[in-house]
């Protein structure tokens, strides 16, 4: 029985999802920004992107990728990535973890969006290795799936040291059981085996990709790695934390953009065309930043930000906007980019496309939902 | 007294214990006043167990009617007893007359959960978050340490059957009575009596949408949330022979109960109210049933003591229909005999409800008289819940069901009160199949004492409760063990996790 397609018994057709969320509020206007628009120059006289001044790749003759993002810009005019800009919650109040809270969850409802996804997608059964949070904790958008990992490394899936002698019996014992437990358990096994001779071996990413060294460019890489041993992976959640920028913006959040541009930009090589077809990554974050700079160089919390969505067939090369202008009478609050698409409607349809059997009532309760075309 | 200065309190005596701990180690805390607790071992080991090489009545009673054996529970079971049939009828009897049960161990360890005793209205007081930890942990422990095992294993089963998720709204407070005064209350009671106080529970008009099913003027239209639920879900079954005609008449019966709410009165919050004005006086047919309209001259004592009345006439309709009885048959043959089980024994289980009123130990009895209950063993896989709890039994842990356990049950997706949706945690196998690998990295942990130092097992101590090592396999097995096992057990380096993780252990 060739184990590459009995994890999942969906063999190449499987597909991940793999969402990353930037933690603190993270300022969509200054990563994709709106070079068109007179009011974020006028608000922003000091921290603004300047289109003259830096090599910002012009994305549609509107808006502008921040230098240090430059290598998503690749991607982007391969059409394998699209920017959803003036996107968030309803959540008005501002606050970090009450955004946060929300987003993950989507509703006043247990569990997150994502496990419940896992649990309504319409499988009836779940593999062992279904759904993994890169982190130290479950993340709350995890909550409530019917079986999630939290791992650092691909060395946490081990039965603990000297496992391997259990891990032999194991395989004796279930060996002999017929049912769907012995059938699972196998499953389990041959996943577990898998990683160990993944976890012994030197990876060498494709396509010349090279991943930098820190958190977020390492658990992706582990990611990529998974996904090309087929373990059954079909939702993934990793972090980058340090958006908060209220002093000194490009202090607190160049250094988070260079993570996440060379983590997205080395898993995008690596992964290359035949692999991003089956992936797709989201980006997120629970809310942008004030319009208007403060005066300690930096911005305060704001509403509306940016998503990023690339590959599993995402109709990229555009920034999908409805966009709202900057004048004093569209800022919402005390002068932030309002929300005009809500995050539910751009998640909505990559669940349906990743299973379309998916119950999205239930993965987002209580809300009309509107789905962006984002598959053109 | 305000929610603030009880948080200050309640962290107050947590501090402080913690500092005697550790601050003066020679002086010795007594081990009820840790956190972590251990059930008391009888004195009378070491301990018989099982020696059949498959399942015999007596593991088949600890298995599906407690939440898993403790090392002594077959001794003391099967002495209740000369023949294996009578101790199980003996066992039986005393665990469905539960308060006749001692339970110092259990109200040990949830004695600090008091807040969960609090009326009503108190428990708007506390922060929600400090409500669910109490909550969930308390579930936890009532299922590792109570006697009164049968009686736990029915509130899990009726905590799913009338889910509530405590997110949605005040239930976040609410959840706590409903648990209380309903599940709790109920969980060997009457089945109509549960399913009229589930009606009125403030948590249920919350997360169904009671408390706003109303018909105040000609265009309100009356939510259909709980009602739908009420005939799908509680009590007829999806295929229960209802239309969505009854599902709207029902609705339109139960218009205008509401709750007192946060934000609205600070006076009887929690409470239920039937406000007469919102109710729907015009004339309904539920399943053939006519309830009249009320006249348009009644007087408002009047209205109010007929439309409260609708909802008992509805309750009174449905509660024992003969489709109420297949379905929590069916539910019940589901959770205690095989996923799918024979139709014999559900309509057997059926007939019992409705010729006793729905009176639950009554029904129980006839399942567990069932042949299909007494013949099919060792067939049902033991959800998350079931799993670490029948593990904390078997080896005797100490545990607070802190941290570390949650944490393992969130993963594997079965933590309690933390479910979305109304029809409960899934009782089949299916759904769960992919949790071996945390089980599996659970047994590891506990048996080496890897989950933070409330929760704690004595190897030596448990070695010590059984005269050999084939009986401590047989007390975990429920049987003697077979010769594949002892082999892999010896090959293993790991005896103990081998038991917890193998598959007759993940299995009831």
């Amino acid at each position: 029985m060739s184990t590459q397609t009995s994890l999942t018994g969906k063999g190449d057709n499987l597909k991940t999802l793999v969402v990353v969320f930037l933690r603190g509020g993270a300022d969509g206007l200054n990563m994709v920004a709106p070079a068109h628009d007179d009011g974020y120059y006028r608000a922003r006289p000091r921290i603004a992107i300047k289109d003259r001044d830096t090599n910002a790749a012009k994305l549609d003759g509107s808006f502008i990728l921040n230098p240090i993002l430059k290598d998503l810009a690749a991607p982007y005019h391969d059409g394998a990535l699209a920017v959803v800009h003036a996107v968030g919650s309803e959540d008005a109040t501002r606050s970090h973890f009450e955004a946060q809270d929300l987003m993950e969850r989507a509703g006043d409802v247990a569990g997150g969006w994502l496990g419940r996804y896992l649990r309504f997608r319409g499988a009836t059964t779940t593999g062992a290795l279904s759904a993994i949070a890169v982190s130290r904790a479950l993340p709350e958008s995890l909550r409530g799936a019917p079986a999630a990992t939290v791992m650092r490394s691909l060395e946490d899936f081990t039965l603990g040291k000297g496992g391997g002698l259990l891990q032999a019996s194991l395989e004796k014992l279930y060996a002999k059981e017929h049912d769907a437990l012995g059938a699972s358990a196998r499953d389990t096994l041959a996943a577990l085996s898998r990683i160990e001779k993944l976890s012994k071996t030197t990876y060498s990413p494709a396509h010349g990709a090279s991943y930098e060294r820190d958190d977020f460019s390492q658990g992706i890489k582990q990611v990529a790695r998974l996904i090309k041993a087929r373990v059954g992976l079909e939702a993934v959640s990793l972090d980058i934390g340090g958006w908060d920028s209220h002093i000194t913006q490009s202090a607190v959040m160049d250094p988070q953009m260079r993570k996440l541009n060379a983590g997205l930009s080395a898993f995008y090589r690596d992964m290359g065309k035949t692999g991003m077809a089956h992936v797709t990554v989201v980006v997120m974050t629970e809310f942008g930043r004030r319009l208007a700079e403060n005066s300690a160089f930096g911005t305060d919390h704001g509403r509306g930000s940016v998503m990023f969505l690339m590959g599993g067939g995402v109709k990229g090369g555009r920034v999908m906007a409805k966009w709202p202008g900057l004048t004093k009478d569209v800022l919402e609050g005390p002068g932030d980019l309002p929300v005009t698409i809500n995050y539910r409607d751009v998640l909505a349809p990559i669940l349906q496309r990743h299973s379309p059997q998916v119950d999205l009532a239930k993965v987002f309760p209580a809300f009309e939902l509107k789905p962006q075309a984002i598959y053109g | 007294m305000n929610s603030s200065r009880r948080h200050f309190l309640q962290a107050g005596g947590a501090a402080s214990l913690a500092a005697v701990a550790i601050g003066c180690d020679k002086i010795q805390v007594p081990e009820m006043l840790l956190p972590g607790r251990r059930a008391t071992a009888p004195p009378d080991g070491p301990y018989a167990t099982p020696a059949g090489k498959d399942i015999d009545l007596v593991s088949q009673a600890l298995n599906r009617l407690t939440f898993g054996a403790r090392p002594w529970d077959y001794q003391r079971t099967r002495k209740l007893g000369t023949t294996e049939e009578a101790a199980f009828a003996a066992f039986l009897d005393q665990q469905l007359a539960p308060e006749k049960i001692d339970d110092p161990n259990c109200e040990n360890a949830t004695r600090r959960f008091e807040l969960l005793n609090e009326p009503l209205g108190e428990l708007f007081e506390y922060q929600e978050k400090h409500l669910l930890d109490a909550l969930v942990r308390s579930t936890v422990l009532r299922a590792v340490f109570t006697e009164r095992q049968l009686y736990e294993v029915m509130v899990n089963f009726w905590s799913d059957h009338f889910n509530i998720d405590p997110s949605k709204g005040d239930a976040k407070w609410l959840k706590v009575a409903d648990d209380r005064d309903v599940i709790r209350a109920h969980a060997l009671g009457k089945f109509p009596a549960m399913l009229r106080a589930s009606a009125l529970s403030p948590a249920m008009l919350w997360y169904l949408d009671g408390r706003v099913n109303k018909k105040a003027n000609d265009v309100d239209k009356p939510n259909e949330n709980y009602a739908r639920e009420l005939l799908e879900l509680h009590t007829l079954g999806v295929h229960g022979g209802y239309s969505q005609k009854d599902v709207m008449e029902v609705a339109r019966c139960l218009t205008g109960w509401g709750v007192q709410e946060v934000g609205r009165s600070k006076l009887n919050l929690g409470s239920v109210e039937f406000k007469p004005l919102q109710h729907d006086r015009g004339e309904k047919v539920v399943l053939g049933h006519v309830i009249p309209r009320i006249p348009k001259q009644a007087k408002p004592e009047e209205i109010e003591k007929l439309g409260r009345a609708e909802l008992d006439t509805v309750l009174g309709i449905i509660g024992l229909h003969p489709s109420t009885a297949k379905f929590i048959a069916t539910k019940l043959c589901q959770r205690f005999i095989a996923d799918a089980p024979p139709a014999a024994a559900v309509s057997g289980v059926a007939e019992k409800f409705i010729v006793s009123g729905g009176d639950i130990p009554a029904t129980l009895r006839a399942l567990f008289a069932t042949d299909a209950f007494l013949t099919t063993r060792g067939n049902k896989l033991k959800r998350p819940f079931h799993y670490i709890v029948s593990t904390l039994r078997a080896t005797h842990a100490t545990t607070d069901a802190g941290p570390t356990i949650q944490d393992y049950l969130l993963r594997m997706g079965h933590a309690p009160f933390h479910y979305p949706t109304p029809d409960g945690y899934p009782e089949e196998a299916a759904p769960w199949l992919g949790t071996l690998l945390w089980r599996w990295n659970f047994a590891v942990a506990l048996t080496k004492n890897e989950l933070g130092n409330a929760t704690k097992l004595d190897a030596a101590k448990l070695r010590a409760s059984f005269a050999t090592e084939e009986n401590q396999m047989a007390h975990l097995l429920g049987r003697a063990p077979s010769a594949d096992e002892i082999t892999a057990c010896k090959e293993s380096g790991a005896p103990l996790a081998l038991l917890l993780a193998s598959p007759s252990f993940q299995k009831c």
